[in-house]
């Protein structure tokens, strides 16, 4: 057994616990309604008695040294380091732009997201990712709110556009 | 001959100029999400899927068909000309391929596998057309528990070929599965795992759940381990082949087909292991020349598995029309597309809806040729696409993602929940979870519990009604090997010695 800490198991756990969730979180639902054939509890409670097992399992198979390989793609370097400041950073840039996007309306928001994200995933020249980031934030808005009828927030730029 | 005749009247459905638009969208998305690394066909669905309320259904149908084949396409372009492997079905395309257009010779190596793909998608979708009747003819006697048994077998196949560790797949369908059950319960109105929190009263959408774990998923992938280096994509003009490529092309081009159409319609079947299948076969059948080449770029080796890829996507349609079984996670979203019309795909759908159905299987006819087309002459200006600067496609990939589940609902909330589901996008990649599994759970699971709760309705309380056809007795013995196979095959190995130690693994 190797006694070190694996991040994998992080996972393992987290399909564990949620298969006790869904346990727990059934037993709430009320089983009336159920003369005829399976009430509304059945299902969920297979899924989540099968859930802790495979989490059982899926422990066990961590802690005895297996582990999935790293699925490749093409842009992705599999032997690299995992680079934790670029996962945090777009995190980071997703999740305020979630916040504050009612604040800032599409057009800024996205363009923010946009010039946000390609900066920290290495977008040398500033300038040029700043124009590209604002002609997609303007160009999105005007294709989906304009042409196809898609309801997005316009923020402060309400009355200019 | 009823279905040729049913099938004309597709054709007279497809050839409409509005349906013909359709068609053209849906093949040139698809090409381009096809060539541009990160993004896929079942992505570009999900993200369409709310379109399907403003299109009338067979519209929809023929550019998400179109989709689904453009990805072929496209998939094809990406490892002929980029020189870094990307995922598994197109891997074996570049074993052969990438070497070919480092040796100038990639305009050949694109033209086999557009006219590969071409010949094996019309012969394919001719096998479709055939083979969809007499599986509806088979399967309009299914009953409840037939079905729960199809959808029992789709898991654990998925699960089990997918992955190179069952506990792995498993764990990803279960993650679908309970993602599934969330919301109110459809039979008796109960709320399920909602934590209280109404805004999952109607369950996860099912675009969230695929635009996160797909496209938020591998963004965050890709931020954790970006290849620094810019793309090295090999220069290519107009895509050609000779009378030498064209007599060594046509018998792969045949028997790829032959292998990817059946693995296409199994459960777990899927692109990866007939294209597999079919280069390895190529390389035992090369003589003279194309024996010396393997390795260094054979034709045969990009023409077979690419016939491969393209017939397994044609043999998907079949469970997945006739039988409302998804073996792809594309698929899966298309069977999602049709459940938001109200549409449920089975022997049903060809009897109340012949034109639909018809009319889509014409139209993978048509946007078959249109491929053709848009990837032979325009090659050079896939290639170009492939230059795009990494920062901005995956900077755009997030945008679009975020437009899509906003625009669902028009609230934030449905962001950070996309923002929960593409961290464990994130992790399933970093640890090696196929994502399909978890999106075939998740369109399935429901289906599967409806199947469950009438045929055991049926059977008043009694357990063995799952067990009383004889087709669903097949099916639950094949989902339980599907189980154990990897389990034997541990047990065999065991016996002989290890070919390397477990031990060996450094903890990354």
């Amino acid at each position: 057994m190797a006694g070190r800490w694996r991040p994998e198991l992080g996972l393992a756990v987290v399909v564990l616990a949620l298969g006790v969730l869904v346990v727990i979180g059934t037993l709430d639902v009320s089983a009336a309604a159920s003369q005829l054939g399976l009430g509304p509890r059945f299902f969920p409670m297979l899924v989540g008695g099968a859930m802790v097992l495979i989490g059982l399992f899926y422990v066990v198979d961590v802690l005895r040294g297996g582990h999935g390989d790293p699925e490749e793609s093409e842009d992705v370097d599999v032997d690299a380091p995992a680079d934790w400041r670029g996962v945090g950073l777009v995190s980071g840039i997703f999740l305020a732009f979630a916040a504050l996007l009612n604040v800032l309306g599409w057009i800024i928001g996205a363009s923010l997201l946009f010039f946000g994200l390609s900066v920290v995933l290495g977008a040398e020249h500033k300038l040029r990712a700043a124009v590209v980031s604002v002609v997609m934030g303007l160009a999105t808005y005007l294709l989906f709110v304009e042409v196809l009828g898609v309801t997005l927030p316009a923020g402060p730029l309400a009355g200019v556009i | 001959m009823e279905s040729l005749q049913l099938l004309l009247d597709g054709f007279a459905a497809a050839l409409t100029p509005v349906n013909l638009m359709y068609a053209l969208v849906g093949v040139t998305l698809g090409t381009l999400v096809g060539v541009l690394p990160g993004i896929g066909p079942a992505m570009t669905v999900a993200l369409l899927l709310p379109i399907t309320f403003t299109v009338p259904p067979a519209s929809a149908f023929i550019m998400f068909a179109g989709i689904y084949y453009g990805g072929m396409y496209g998939g094809s372009t990406t490892s002929i000309l980029l020189n870094t492997p990307g995922e598994s079905a197109s891997m074996i395309t570049a074993l052969e391929g990438n070497k070919m257009a480092r040796r100038g010779r990639a305009a050949q190596a694109l033209a086999t596998a557009a006219i590969g793909s071409f010949v094996a998608g019309s012969i394919a979708t001719a096998l479709l057309v055939v083979a969809a009747p007499a599986v509806v003819s088979f399967a309009i006697a299914f009953g409840p528990e037939d079905y729960f048994a199809l959808a029992v077998m789709a898991f654990t196949a998925v699960s089990s070929v997918l992955s190179r560790s069952v506990v792995r797949g498993l764990a990803s369908l279960g993650l679908g599965l309970v993602i599934g059950l969330v919301g109110i319960d459809q039979q008796t109105g109960q709320a399920r795992l909602t934590l209280g929190i109404p805004q999952l009263l109607d369950g996860i959408d099912v675009v969230i759940v695929a635009v996160g774990l797909f496209a938020l998923g591998e963004a965050l992938y890709v931020a954790s381990r970006l290849r620094h280096a810019p793309p090295e994509v090999v220069p290519v003009g107009r895509a050609w082949m000779g009378r030498a490529d064209w007599r060594r092309s046509w018998a792969p081009w045949l028997r790829g087909t032959a292998l990817g159409f059946p693995f296409g319609a199994l459960p777990g079947g899927g692109a990866e292991i007939p294209t597999f299948l079919s280069y390895a076969a190529e390389r035992r059948l090369a003589r003279g020349t194309a024996r010396e080449e393997f390795g260094k770029g054979a034709i045969e080796g990009v023409a077979g598995p690419e016939a491969a890829n393209n017939a397994s996507a044609a043999g998907t349609l079949v469970p997945l029309l006739t039988l409302g079984l998804p073996t792809s996670a594309t698929a899966a979203i298309m069977l999602a597309a049709f459940q938001q019309y109200g549409l449920q795909p089975g022997p049903q759908l060809f009897d109340h809806n012949p034109a639909l159905v018809w009319g889509m299987i014409a139209s993978l006819f048509i946007g078959n040729t249109m491929l053709l087309v848009l990837n032979l002459p325009l090659a050079p200006l896939w290639a170009r696409v492939l230059r795009v600067p990494r920062p901005y496609l995956y900077a755009g990939i997030v945008l679009f993602a975020a437009l899509g589940v906003y625009a669902l609902n028009g609230t934030v909330v449905d962001l950070f929940v996309l923002y929960v589901l593409g961290l464990l996008g994130y992790a399933m990649r970093r640890f090696g979870l196929p994502v399909a599994p978890a999106v075939i759970g998740m369109i399935l699971g429901p289906m599967a519990e409806i199947q469950l709760r009438r045929a055991l309705a049926i059977g008043a309380g009694d357990v063995t009604v799952l067990v009383k056809s004889p087709v669903a007795v097949v099916l639950l013995v094949l989902s339980l090997l599907a189980l154990l196979m990897p389990l034997f095959r541990k047990l065999s190995a065991r016996r002989k010695p290890p070919a390397r130690s477990t031990s060996e693994q450094e903890s990354r």
